[in-house]
């Protein structure tokens, strides 16, 4: 929830998140004791180099200053939960301003122009630049520029102290040194900040581009699940009379119908039987949603085996197909939402029978690992190509064998398989060769099976 | 034959409730039939038919519920036995066992549409009570 008013409301136009920029604040809590301790440490070094140009003492306020101020936005952000994130970018921003000038007092005490810890002022006009929008990204940059600008004016003019880093030329007297350094550093903060906005610019349009498509695409997906059950419950009542109104004149016609009348209504029974198992399948895949909203229950995994392969006998003893079943001695008891987990395994058992030549072996095991039941579906029958063997689980996907095979099948049984192994947090892996057969294995955590993660709530 | 037992269907598909009269009368029974629950209802008290088949949606989702929940509290009906018709299995979550959810629905059996005439006959046949 809240991370989704972050993406409509806050960062639609931002890079960031209040939680995420949270995490960058605490980063930038860490950096500062970094810098703390780097001030102590340079200061005592300077003092064994150069000793006494330095003003320690000054130095040494100013680190004890930053300390007491990183204390105080280290505990802020440990005790204060990030909720807004403009609040959030006030702080940085105040912090920033803060480092900034801080940055100037120490750059003061420590040389002024001449030392190289201007740099820093660059770092905090990349890091405005990545965090900030336009006009602020401008009014960070300009800040620096008007405070080194400040201190080196400052101390050219003799309005503020000079401490010598360069003891031998006081560079603070060199005009032009100063203005080639203070020239260069007004282009380079600047063109950064024009940089940096310009490119966050350009990332900020494709986040929201992104954000954008992705809330279309769950609108399309939830259409076009509304549209597939609509048509599920609308069609399957009409279709389901009709199989009724054949079937039942088949049967009060009895004998007394002429075999081409009786053939026709065979055919057509035929067909119904095929467009209620579509319906069906369809059914079964539009409401994963619904499956999961059931409160899951305890079962006996090998019970859910042994009913799918029962349920298949009749049709694996027309076609004198031998179904094994190996299953653990000890009941497999698992939480879990049963109605999917009997899908998956009736439709791959039901596929291993389907797609087997006459004669052949079904094979189902279940493999009781330490950490997850692993089911495995084998047969011998027409195989899966290899550059079809991603496509069989997309929906509706039937290849030119199964085709050929039967006019049975939808081509949802596997996509049911895959979407509700995801929805138990499992996963489903295919090996098979054409004409050799196929194994299908389905792996299920022993924990996380109940308690799902929630993959297709948007599609509920 | 079976002409003294009579069989109420509630449905509000006229074609199916004629299909199924074809069936069940061409077994010999009468078959008497209600489009609405309400009706239903008044037709189960007045006719005291041997047994009740009933579709769980009509007006609404789960109106063939009500229908059942109300003839079961209803001394003049409750020892009828309902076999309730339904065109989809997902109105609670997933499909009904019979063995785990016969004691919390009141009705005697599920069954999900099409029932063949056969397994209709088989299943009223099963459920009729024994005449007296």
């Amino acid at each position: 929830m809240d991370k989704e008013n972050d993406l409509r409301d806050e960062s639609a136009s931002h890079f960031v998140s209040a939680a995420s920029l949270r995490r960058r604040l605490e980063w930038f809590d860490k950096l500062r004791w970094v810098a703390v301790v780097c001030v102590v440490a340079a200061t005592l070094v300077a003092d064994r180099i150069l000793p006494g140009s330095l003003p320690w003492r000054g130095l040494a306020t100013s680190a004890g200053v930053l300390a007491a101020l990183n204390v105080i936005y280290t505990v802020r952000n440990h005790r204060v939960p990030p909720r807004n994130l403009r609040v959030e970018l006030r702080h940085v921003k105040l912090q920033m301003v803060g480092d900034l000038f801080l940055l100037t007092v120490m750059l003061n005490q420590s040389g002024g122009i001449e030392n190289p810890l201007l740099f820093m002022y660059l770092i905090h006009v990349v890091i405005a630049s990545l965090l900030f929008k336009g006009r602020e990204i401008f009014q960070i940059a300009w800040l620096a520029i008007f405070l080194l600008t400040g201190d080196v004016a400052g101390e050219h003019f003799g309005l503020l102290p000079h401490h010598h880093l360069l003891s031998a030329s006081p560079a603070t007297h060199h005009l032009p040194f100063i203005l080639l350094t203070l020239g260069t550093f007004w282009l380079v903060l600047l063109f950064t900040a024009y940089i940096g906005a310009s490119i966050m610019r350009h990332n900020r349009a494709i986040k929201d581009e992104l954000v954008q498509r992705q809330r279309e695409l769950v609108a399309a997906d939830k259409a076009k699940l509304d549209f597939f059950r609509f048509v599920t419950h609308e069609i399957k009542s009409p279709v389901a009379t009709a199989t009724s109104a054949v079937q039942a004149a088949r049967e009060l016609g009895g004998r007394a119908l002429p075999a081409k009348v009786d053939d026709l209504l065979e055919r057509a029974a035929g067909r119904l039987s095929l467009a209620i198992e579509m319906i069906k399948d369809l059914a079964d895949f539009t409401r994963g949603g619904d499956l999961r909203r059931a409160e899951p229950v305890e079962v006996d995994l090998n019970v859910l085996i042994a009913r799918a392969v029962g349920s298949q006998q009749d049709e694996a003893a027309r076609k004198d197909l031998r179904v094994d079943m190996k299953l653990p001695s000890v009941q497999q008891r698992l939480v879990c939402h049963v109605g999917m987990l009997e899908k998956i395994i009736l439709n791959l058992v039901s596929n291993a029978v389907r797609y087997s030549e006459p004669g052949g072996r079904v094979e189902v095991v279940l493999d009781p690992a330490p950490d997850a039941y692993v089911l495995k579906v084998a047969d011998q029958g027409i195989g899966i190509a290899p550059q079809d063997q991603d496509k069989v689980f997309d929906e509706f996907y039937r290849t030119r064998r199964a085709q050929d095979m039967s006019n049975l099948g939808t081509g949802l049984g596997l996509p049911i398989v895959k979407k509700f192994t995801e929805a138990l947090g499992g996963t489903v892996a295919l090996e098979s060769q054409p004409g050799r057969g196929s194994v299908f294995t389905v792996t299920l955590p022993r924990t996380g099976a109940a308690a799902a993660p929630d993959h297709t709530r948007e599609a509920s | 034959m079976n002409t003294d037992r009579t069989i109420l269907v509630i449905d509000d598909d006229i074609d199916l409730v004629e299909i199924i009269r074809m069936t069940l009368e061409n077994e010999g029974y009468r078959v008497i039939d209600a489009q609405t629950g309400q009706r239903g209802i008044a037709t189960a008290k007045a006719e005291n038919p041997d047994l009740i088949l009933l579709d769980v949606m009509m007006g609404t989702v789960d109106e063939g519920f009500q229908v059942a929940y109300e003839l079961r509290g209803d001394a003049a009906t409750r020892d009828i036995p309902i076999l309730m018709l339904t065109a989809v299995t997902d109105q609670t979550g997933f499909g009904f066992d019979p063995d785990k959810d016969q004691q919390f629905l009141p009705v005697d059996e599920f069954l999900e549409k099409p029932v063949s005439p056969r397994k209709l006959i088989d299943l009223v046949r099963k459920h009729l009570p024994a005449k007296a």
